[in-house]
């Protein structure tokens, strides 16, 4: 991008979840489901002494994408890292059912989910691990109806079981300042040394898990720009295309045949990782 | 983590309602709604004990207009300075003043 | 005469130089020091009770020499008096505790400042006296001249011609007090070149340089100058949206120097939109003395800026700089030339303004950054944040400030103390009584570690609105017109509102909507760069950010 485009768009990562999620919808198309006025907040973090926000850090926005139906589901990552509990992770698993319901009865309700997010929240840990287990069978239900579309921007990135979540998913769009995998660099250096991994060395970690990493070694499907914009129409575009012929867990046989070429007894990096992955990417 | 309640003199009930902020580290969210006539009440959750006096002071300064339309607020607060504050509840009564509801 | 007098000796200093060098002529290869040799050196060239400058500062350290310092046997070099611009290092106090130094002269401390604190508590190290940076540079030439100085530089040739490059800094001004007046100069260096015509170009001549050893490892520098815009927040941008149109504007601001912080980082990302908005391009913001920040990238390019001289450099924009020769001041090679003593001169008598941070302000605009525990020091502050009464000349600023018709009055430098009322953590900024005086007291000081006095000061903008205490007419009315700014602090509550409202009628208080400054419009969309990734963008790839401002 240069310092003219800069001044022409608008940034996609500066906006919060609310933003973001009417931003890909048809313009007056959408309104909120189980917004904060409903007041379902998490009834776990006031008794651990943390403020709990009204929407529980996610949003539903119900509309339409390219004159079809379509929910956007909207994680926050500002607060608490953008970590799913009882009640954001139930918002986000009854929406993607409910759209699966559409379908089945015949409306073609296809849904979108914005992911900034560290996984479970740890403060309600199992109730986390539901739902968010409840999120990965809903995605693989509905995508055989509509493509369910995933996009990580930044800052927060994607990790822990919503990475996994944001694998199952059709499409996969990210942007360069986007980060996914599943576990965090803190964890990673935790266990494997900092020799192997130092989770201060930022480039090294974009190296492995950044959004141009991701879409080069063929686990990420659009890399865009920082641009609502370009997003949004990157999304719709993304629908016209249909469900894919396979989804990429679906070609497990050939990525465990890029495993089993692995070299392990050389330290990967970046471009290693685009050799072994990218099909020449 | 404190609940604490506040009210002020007010007028008649506001129309409309309006959310500002996240509650992010060192931020807040401001919820408004419309009131009992007469009366604006705010309920302030937040996770920095002992502070009720500054509350008070902040919000004193604010809902000065015992004409002005009756609110009911209730403000999530991760650890927001008086400026930051001001700032996320000044957003939420502008936009809903904007949409010539209050 | 008495025939008994010995006859005064005139050159003892230079009689000593010429011994102690003497000694190491097995040691060194002509100006060269082996680097294992260093300790063995520093013992024989440093004597007990020596005023040993070390060069330190900001952002880089000769950090070989100082740890090497910390090796020498204490039996053989004590009582050293150090004089150090900045004290950052652990080894610099570990001096202290090993009984290799005794006295401190300094300016800043920064993360040290609680480990000084202590020492000073056990006895087991003396303060001299705390500085302002040009304060000790200029002592350095009266009561405090050095025999030893300790500086880094990149490279050097065999003659002591030495490289110091975008990161000059103190350099020139410790060499010179201890080059002339027969003190020994020790460098360390990243590399060692056979001659001249290899070092892009010559900082300090060889002739003023008697010793060069190539350090184990590359000096010490830290980008301590660069802020993330993703970090500015909606109340530094409505901070920001008031400084330009209640102080910039208004008092038509030609040159100036910003203090570090998140604040002064909005202006400057406001500069090409609000500034722009307000056909402000020209008028204001033209020369500056300033680090190279990387935030002021967008207003540079878009043409607000005609000059930047830079007390250091600043990792990751040396590309940029060499590429923009006519607003920075670079040499021969095309790199920076950095200059702290010379830079500090502009902010104190050349500049229109100074508006910085601090950490607390008492109700009479006296602050301070120094608190319980902590001995941070003043680095430049007190240089910039003050009117310089020697000065002459006058620029439309300085003249706006007058208060009378009288030819006998001065104008004023703009101090401009820009600050939330409220700190991280629920500490107020406005307070009865600074820390600092308890502190004073604590450690035996006898004044209280002041950064900024009161009386210098000429502007308080907060959150809550500007304070034009330049305008106050006597000492009460300044403590009233800082107090209806402080918000809800022990100072703010004592503001009478009915007062408060009189001062905004008379332009001694102004308050956002005064200044037509919009609270809803204080967003971070109005910056023009909202992340480190856009300030590369803005310099066309030039930037080169270090690795820990990165996000890709």
């Amino acid at each position: 991008m240069d310092t003219s485009q800069l001044l022409k768009t608008v940034s996609f990562i500066e906006m919060g979840a609310r933003e973001r999620a009417f931003a890909l919808l048809d313009p007056g198309s959408g309104h909120e489901l189980i917004g904060p006025f409903e007041r379902m907040k998490s009834p776990w973090l006031e008794p651990q002494g943390i403020a709990a926000q009204a929407d529980d850090g996610v949003v539903v926005a119900k509309g339409s994408i390219g004159g079809q139906p379509a929910v956007v589901l909207a994680i926050e990552g500002s607060f608490q890292g953008g970590s799913l509990g009882e009640v954001g992770g139930a918002k986000i698993a009854g929406s993607l059912e409910l759209a699966a319901e559409d379908n089945r009865r015949g409306v073609p309700t296809r849904a979108v989910l914005l992911l900034e997010t560290g996984g479970v929240r740890l403060q309600e840990a199992n109730l986390g691990l539901a739902a968010i287990a409840e999120i990965h069978a809903a995605i693989a239900d509905l995508r055989r109806h509509q493509p369910v579309v995933a996009v990580v921007a930044g800052t927060v990135g994607c990790f822990g079981g919503m990475s996994v979540a944001a694998a199952l998913c059709s499409y996969l769009v990210v942007t360069r300042e986007a980060r996914v995998g599943l576990n965090g660099p803190q964890v990673i250096e935790q266990e494997a040394g900092i020799e192997e991994y130092d989770s201060r060395d930022r480039p090294f970690i974009w190296s492995l898990s950044g959004g141009e990493q991701r879409f080069r070694t063929g686990l990420a499907d659009r890399y865009v720009e920082d641009d609502a914009a370009g997003i949004a129409a990157t999304v719709r575009e993304l629908f016209a295309q249909g469900v894919p012929a396979q989804h990429r867990d679906q070609r497990i046989g050939e990525f465990l045949d890029l495993l089993a070429r692995v070299d392990t007894a050389r330290q990967p990096d970046g471009a290693y990782a685009r050799a072994a992955f990218g099909k020449g990417n | 983590m404190e609940k604490l309640q506040f009210s002020f003199p007010a007028g008649p009930p506001a129309q409309g309602r309006v959310l500002a902020g996240v509650v992010g580290s060192g931020d807040l969210e401001v919820l408004v709604e419309p009131g009992q006539p007469g009366q604006t009440r705010v309920a302030v959750n937040t996770s920095v004990d002992g502070c009720a006096w500054l509350w008070q002071a902040v919000l004193e300064r604010t809902f000065t207009d015992p004409g002005a339309a009756a609110l009911a607020v209730e403000i999530n607060d991760f650890g927001a300075t008086p400026g930051v504050v001001g700032m996320r509840i000044h957003q939420a009564l502008s936009e809903l003043n904007l949409a010539g509801k209050a | 005469m008495n025939t008994l007098e010995q006859p005064r000796v005139w050159d003892r200093r230079r009689s000593e130089k010429k011994r102690r060098v003497a000694l190491v002529d097995g040691l060194a290869d002509g100006k060269v020091i082996p680097t294992g040799s260093i300790v063995a050196a520093l013992e024989s060239l440093i004597g007990c009770g020596d005023r040993v400058v070390m060069e330190g500062n900001n952002q880089k350290q000769a950090d070989f020499l100082s740890r090497s310092l910390a090796k020498v046997d204490p039996q053989r070099v004590n009582n050293l008096h150090m004089i150090m611009p900045s004290v950052g290092r652990s080894e610099h106090l570990d001096l202290f505790e090993r009984g290799i130094a005794r006295k401190l002269d300094f300016s800043f401390s920064g993360p040290q400042s609680l480990r000084i604190s202590q020492l000073l508590e056990d006895g087991q190290l003396e303060i001299g006296a705390i500085h302002t940076y040009i304060e000790l540079y200029a002592r350095l030439f009266v009561d405090l001249s050095p025999h030893v100085a300790l500086v880094a530089g990149y490279k050097a040739d065999r003659k002591g011609n030495l490289f110091t490059g975008p990161s000059t800094e103190d350099t020139p001004a410790l060499v010179e007090a201890a080059a002339f007046h027969d003190g020994i100069v020790i460098a360390q260096v990243n590399e060692l070149v056979e001659d001249e015509s290899e070092l892009p170009r010559v900082d300090i001549p060889g002739s003023w340089v008697d010793f060069i050893v190539v350090a184990d490892r590359p000096f010490f520098i830290e980008p301590l100058f660069t802020r993330d815009p993703r970090l500015i927040k909606p109340v530094h941008v409505l901070m920001a949206m008031m400084a330009i149109r209640g102080i910039y504007e208004r008092h038509q601001v030609q040159s100036l120097n910003h203090g570090l912080g998140f604040n002064t980082a909005a202006i400057e990302l406001l500069l090409p939109t609000y500034g722009e908005r307000l056909g402000l391009k020209g008028r204001i913001c033209r020369h500056w003395a300033l680090n190279p920040h990387p935030t002021l990238i967008p207003a540079i390019e878009s043409g607000w800026v005609e000059s930047v001289h830079c007390f250091g450099g600043e990792l990751g924009m040396e590309e940029y700089i060499r590429a923009r020769p006519d607003v920075f001041f670079t040499g021969r090679d095309g790199s920076l030339r950095s200059n702290r003593a010379f830079c500090q001169l502009a902010g104190q008598y050349a500049v229109d303004m100074f508006i910085g941070s601090t950490l607390q302000v008492d109700g009479d605009g006296h602050s301070s950054t120094v608190t319980r525990g902590r001995l941070a020091g003043f680095g430049g502050a007190p240089n910039m944040g003050h009117d310089p009464h020697g000065r002459r000349h006058p620029t439309p600023a300085w003249l706006d400030l007058l208060q009378t018709d009288s030819p006998l009055e001065r104008g004023k430098k703009l101090v401009v103390q820009m600050v939330e009322t409220w700190q991280a953590g629920g500490k107020p900024t406005f307070v009865e009584t600074l820390d600092a005086v308890q502190v004073a007291k604590d450690t035996g000081m006898p004044l209280a570690p002041v950064m900024i006095y009161g009386d210098d000061v000429t502007h308080v903008l907060t959150e809550e609105g500007i304070a034009y205490l330049y305008k106050a007419g006597s000492l009460e009315e300044r403590r009233a017109v800082l107090a209806a700014v402080a918000g809800v602090t022990p100072v703010g509550l004592k503001a009478d509102p009915s007062a408060t409202a009189r001062f905004r009628e008379r332009g001694l208080v102004a308050f956002p909507e005064d200044l037509g400054v919009e609270r809803s419009e204080a967003t971070r969309s109005l910056l023009a760069a909202k992340s480190v990734a856009d300030l590369v963008t803005w310099s066309g790839g030039l930037y080169n950010p270090p690795a820990r401002f990165r996000s890709w």
